[in-house]
């Protein structure tokens, strides 16, 4: 047959490629429980939808070729149930999947795909960092920075990131400029690992202390959720999606509303505590408003005075930022004000519109928040709530104190207010507002006291919220459901489509 | 087995303490309730653990970042 031997040549090449790092490596990650670069995208991707990009890359050094096969990263498009998906899975078996100047190129490449044809772009990450001796010296440097925008983000497609091993170099940097990110316990992530810190600081480090998945959910904030395994990360990566448009020129897909969803609300009363000195966990409030298992919990170890999440609200996405008065009374820390920033920003540049649940005591003061820079983090979040052009519904159900409200979409900073007819709204706590405007405390004058407090709370009642037009309706608690769903309705921006204006589609990714 | 610090996360007066030592607790399970802000705000457990020791009693003071149990993971 014609062309025999050069079919026969291209066979070989791609089977070689297909070994990856070779049997003995795969083995032993089989025997680990976890999954290697092919099986993983065999996993997320639909059946047979995977179309690969440089499979016959290799490192650029002749004498590194025959090791190199895919030089380390396979990347390349599938399809995501039926939506279509760029992706780079890192193979950990070809030299660790470090960074190379072939494989660089694949990344752009790729990045630059999933822009231009509007698909969000997966990046599973298992990544030793930067491949020597390619990377050693001056000529080392010289290799690099040949692309501007390398860590650019403009969200125009969804960028998520799943981390799936020791994660350093590329899939330690794409994860900080992901709008998701997944990691399986185990896994670790940090500038560099545990062993090179331990000998630059002349100190024992622990791995997890240093990168570990509970520094990370619970202390940077760098990972919204940790799961257990290669199989749950990557579901959870499918999940996420499935709120999300491809791109930011579209609406998010739409799901049909599961029967039953209506009727949660109508308990509502029995989940907040009519008393004010009691808390709960404001989660139950969003089960009861949003369509039912809808709700996908962003960041839940971290600034959890806030709960921000996604979910569906008649089958179309929405984002929520509730305040959670379990944890810290509802205040909010710095924390919070970060992961809420980055919520907004998330659901403005891809079309959700944006929930306000709001009963909270004001900011959380004290020494913590001040060295950690507490009023720049509050500007931070003003400064992006002002830029946000997706609808903004704000509900106060309980408290709504201080600057905060200003934050939580209080006045302009929200489309449409609504509040419970519990909602008090106020300066700061009546008890300390007291003694900030009369001097007293409780314990000095108790008849004085009670009686300026019970004046001060009748102020802060929302009937003359109302009055002003501050407030545009007062509602039943078991009416929030509904009343959401017609809002959002009306408020739809029909004459773009429902698209925003993106302003803070280049908004930093962490802070 | 590593010991977490459990720490007051606002400043309150320890008004109720809910477990004792060696009881074990789930993440998020409440070890005891601060009153701060007017309000009864649990303090709860970071991560499955087993309370090796209470540093507070009811009544006490406790500030923002003081240590007010130790747990066992």
């Amino acid at each position: 047959m014609a062309f025999d031997e050069v079919l026969k040549e291209l066979e070989a090449r791609r089977a070689k490629a297909l070994e990856m790092g070779g049997e003995e490596k795969l083995a032993k990650r089989r025997a680990q429980g976890v999954m290697n670069a092919r099986e993983r995208l065999d996993y997320l991707l639909d059946a047979g939808s995977f179309v690969e990009s440089g499979l016959l890359a290799t490192s650029h050094r002749p004498e590194a070729r025959d090791k190199s096969p895919a030089d380390g990263k396979v990347a390349g498009y599938g399809a995501i149930q039926g939506r279509p998906v760029a992706v780079v899975s890192n193979d950990f078996t070809v030299l660790g999947a470090s960074s190379s100047v072939v494989n660089g190129k694949k990344i752009k490449h790729v990045k630059q795909v999933a822009n231009e044809s509007g698909m969000p772009l997966i990046l599973l990450g298992e990544s030793a960092g930067a491949r020597m001796p390619d990377r050693m010296g001056a000529s080392g440097r010289a290799i690099l920075g040949q692309d501007p925008t390398e860590y650019l983000r403009d969200r125009r497609t969804p960028w998520v990131s799943a981390l799936l091993g020791s994660c350093y170099g590329s899939s330690t940097w794409y994860a900080c400029l992901s709008d998701f990110v997944v990691m399986r316990k185990g896994a670790t992530m940090a500038v560099a690992s545990s062993r090179v810190t331990a000998l630059a600081i002349r100190q024992p480090v622990d791995a997890e202390e240093l990168g570990g998945w509970n520094l990370h959910t619970a202390t940077t904030g760098l990972v919204d959720v940790a799961v257990d395994t290669d199989q749950q990360a990557l579901d959870v990566v499918k999940h996420f999606l499935s709120y999300l448009p491809s791109h930011n020129g579209e609406l998010p897909p739409t799901a049909s509303v599961p029967e039953g969803s209506d009727e949660p609300i109508k308990n509502i009363l029995e989940i907040v505590p009519e008393s004010r000195s009691k808390v709960y966990d404001v989660r139950g409030v969003i089960n009861c408003v949003l369509d039912k298992d809808s709700i996908f919990e962003l960041k839940p170890r971290f600034g959890k005075s806030l709960v921000t999440s996604l979910g569906r609200l008649d089958g179309n996405t929405v984002g929520v930022i509730a305040s959670n008065p379990k944890f810290k009374g509802g205040s909010i820390d710095v924390d919070a004000c970060a992961k809420a920033t980055s919520f907004l920003v998330l659901c403005d540049s891809f079309n959700i519109p944006i929930i306000f649940l709001v009963d909270q005591p004001g900011f959380l003061i004290g020494l913590e928040g001040e060295k950690r820079g507490a009023p720049g983090r509050i500007m931070n979040w003003m400064n992006a709530l002002s830029l946000v052009t997706v609808p903004r519904v704000s509900i106060t159900m309980r408290k709504n104190y201080g600057q905060a409200y200003l934050n939580m979409g209080g006045g302009r900073n929200s489309e449409e207010a609504a509040a419970w007819p519990s909602a008090d709204f106020g300066f700061m706590d009546p008890a300390t507002g007291v003694n900030v405007l009369y001097g007293i405390k409780a314990e000095d004058d108790p008849e004085r006291f009670k009686r300026l407090m019970s004046e001060i709370a009748q102020e802060s009642a929302p009937w003359p919220l109302a009055g002003l037009f501050e407030t545009q309706a007062i509602i039943d608690p078991r009416d929030t459901r509904s009343y959401l769903k017609q809002i959002l309705k009306i408020r739809l921006r029909r004459p773009t489509n429902g698209i925003g204006a993106h302003r803070l589609s280049c908004w930093p990714t962490s802070y | 087995m590593a010991m977490v610090e459990v720490k007051s996360d606002i400043t309150g007066m320890v008004w109720k303490i809910l477990v004792k030592e060696g009881t074990k607790v789930a993440e998020d399970d409440v070890l005891m309730i601060l009153e701060s802000m007017k309000m009864e705000i649990p303090v709860v457990a970071p991560q499955d653990a087993v309370v090796k020791e209470i540093r507070v009693r009811e009544g006490d003071h406790a500030a923002e970042g003081e240590v007010v149990a130790l747990l066992q993971i």
